[in-house]
């Protein structure tokens, strides 16, 4: 029953939490030791499924197949841990700085009650439930602040979200319909087999859905207004645990289960993701606020996981996942600390930049060491050369942001604890961490690869 | 019946499609709300056959109908619901604030709050 257990402590706190007042110090800390306690019970987990294999419960009883089931296997624990632990992170940071609203503690283990579950799930309409309460949890959060812009831009992200989920569940439909299972194993091994054009269809469903939510090159133009008018703690939220969805939907319904039709679409993935990383890139520079820039990058960066998925194979999937594992952890540190002044918080944001431009010692090197190595075995020299480009670009307005935010004289001193400051550095060290001593982050994301070789087969 | 089912999918996604791009926020949410249903409809014809109820005990004979995608269409329609409350009351927060839904007025709105920049925040 270990399986439930972070999914039932953050459901259970969620309920406690939601008629409480969240302004009020003690509930905000009670809020940081439920998700505390749901983070560690996920930690636990994961190391179970890293030493024996992946792990399932079905509810009621019921055979596996028949029944709903929770399914946790290398590559859904390590995207469960990296986007709770986001959220960690982001509630620490709010409740050291002041909460402002009372929904938003409880809103908090909401979302984390969904993430925990889409991450865990091994039945396609339970990833579509749980979705859907993440995704409410969401749209709440970005008119946290209440100030005009923000309620602007929690609109148009709204409504563009909805038109995604209507697609997403279109697709899951249309998986039904053709393979008679909601299963994600059954639906990989009947997928694997089949060769029609309808199939086609449905994969090119789910691209446009989690591409929306991931915010690549075509679908992200609800993405930079979210990410520069909401609130910096609801910001970190959103590029470090929302964004989760959609590369861990990308790679788990395109790698996965409709491998056949991934490496029909490799070519078109390819354009999409150069296309993304050249846009995303080149307007981060143009941009005129920091936070903006940001929003332009997580574009980019998008990019990057289909690149890697476009590749394919053992190097273009290890690629891919452990890209997509220490991109949103790059973004919490960069979200946080820009909203910061000191030299804490200034180191903090270099060595985030550092991981995005892929400079070691950070984590970030690794993920585009593997980048340059997965597309120099598929032998295409302008993915090299586009990789580069974009690091070097990367580089470019990462030290423009340092340095307008940090050098610039006349910055209104902004009060900010000084815990608030530790915490963020806490992570870039982490990052640092990773980068010097990476067997254990390579291990893991190979291990969490080798499920997506093994689908359906 | 299941040509009659997908024209009736496809008009209402068209004409939500077509009032997701009016102006007039209060049209916006009626074509979230259009797409929403089209897709609750979209997943009763995935199954769509005639037969019994599937309530033990089965009949021996014949055909039963598909359970699954009625429990589906059930759970589509509640989180459609809450999502279609849930786009009003921001839609009437806008409202209070700005004293209108019309997305022109919004993006005046926009445009005069980016003018009013502070200045260190704006780098050129």
């Amino acid at each position: 029953m270990i399986l439930a257990l972070p999914l039932a402590i953050a459901w259970l706190s969620a309920v406690i939490l939601a008629p409480l007042n969240g302004r009020l110090r003690w509930v905000g800390w009670l809020a940081i030791v439920q998700l505390s306690a749901s983070f560690v019970a996920l930690l636990w987990l994961g190391i179970d499924v890293l030493r024996h294999g992946a792990n399932q419960v079905v509810a009621g009883g019921w055979e596996p197949g028949v029944g709903i089931s929770l399914r946790a296997d290398e590559l859904g624990i390590v995207f469960a841990v990296v986007s709770i632990g986001a959220l960690l992170v982001a509630l620490i940071y709010e409740v050291l700085n002041g909460v402002h609203e009372s929904f938003f503690p409880a809103l908090v283990l909401f979302m984390a009650t969904g993430l925990t579950g889409l991450f865990l799930t091994g039945d396609v309409f339970n990833f579509y439930v749980f979705f859907e309460i993440s995704m409410a949890s969401a749209f709440v959060l970005s008119g946290y602040g209440r100030e005009q812009r923000q309620l602007r831009a929690a609109l148009i992200f709204t409504v563009v979200n909805l038109l995604g989920s209507v697609i997403f569940l279109s697709g899951v439909t249309a998986l039904y319909h053709v393979t008679g299972t909601l299963d994600m194993g059954q639906i990989a091994r009947i997928m694997g087999e089949r060769t029609a054009s309808s199939s086609i269809l449905i994969g090119v469903l789910f691209l446009v859905a989690f591409s929306i939510k991931l915010g690549l090159f075509p679908f992200h133009f609800w993405l930079p207004p979210i990410y520069r008018d909401s609130w910096p703690s609801v910001a970190t939220i959103f590029a470090g645990a929302l964004g989760n969805i959609g590369s861990y939907g990308l790679l788990r319904f395109g790698a996965e289960l409709l491998e056949p039709e991934l490496r029909f679409g490799a070519p078109v993935l390819i354009i999409l993701g150069a296309g993304s990383v050249l846009y995303g890139s080149l307007q981060a520079i143009t941009v005129r606020t920091s936070s903006e820039a940001l929003a332009y990058s997580a574009v980019g960066n998008a990019g990057y996981i289909l690149l890697g998925l476009a590749i394919g194979g053992p190097v273009g999937y290890f690629a891919a996942v452990l890209f997509a594992l220490v991109n949103p952890v790059n973004k919490v540190i960069l979200f946080l600390a820009s909203d910061l002044r000191g030299w804490l918080a200034g180191a903090a944001f270099a060595i985030g930049a550092f991981s995005v431009a892929g400079i070691p010692p950070s984590a970030g090197f690794f993920g585009k060491l593997l980048l340059f190595q997965a597309s120099i075995d598929a032998g295409n020299p302008w993915l090299v050369a586009l990789i580069f480009t974009g690091s070097a670009l990367s580089f470019l307005y990462m030290l423009r942001i340092y340095q307008r935010g940090f050098w610039a004289d006349g910055k209104p001193d902004v009060f900010s604890s000084f815990w608030a400051r530790a915490l963020v550095l806490s992570v870039a060290l982490l990052v640092v961490a990773l980068g010097v001593w990476p067997e254990p982050m390579l291990s893991i994301s190979r291990q969490a690869a080798d499920v997506l070789l093994l689908g359906g087969h | 019946m299941i040509l009659l089912l997908s024209l009736t999918v496809a008009v209402l996604f068209g004409s939500g499609s077509y009032l997701l791009m009016k102006r007039d926020l209060i049209r916006v949410a009626a074509g979230v709300m259009l797409i929403s249903n089209s897709s609750v409809l979209f997943i009763i014809a995935a199954a769509l056959r005639r037969g019994e109820a599937p309530i033990y005990p089965l009949p021996s004979d014949g055909l039963i109908s598909d359970p699954l995608v009625q429990a589906m269409a059930l759970t589509a329609i509640v989180i459609s619901f809450g999502f279609t409350t849930l786009l009003l009351s921001l839609i009437y927060r806008l409202f209070t604030q700005h004293h209108s839904v019309d997305q022109e007025d919004l993006a005046a709105a926009e445009r005069t709050a980016d003018s009013e920049l502070e200045p260190e925040q704006i780098w050129r």
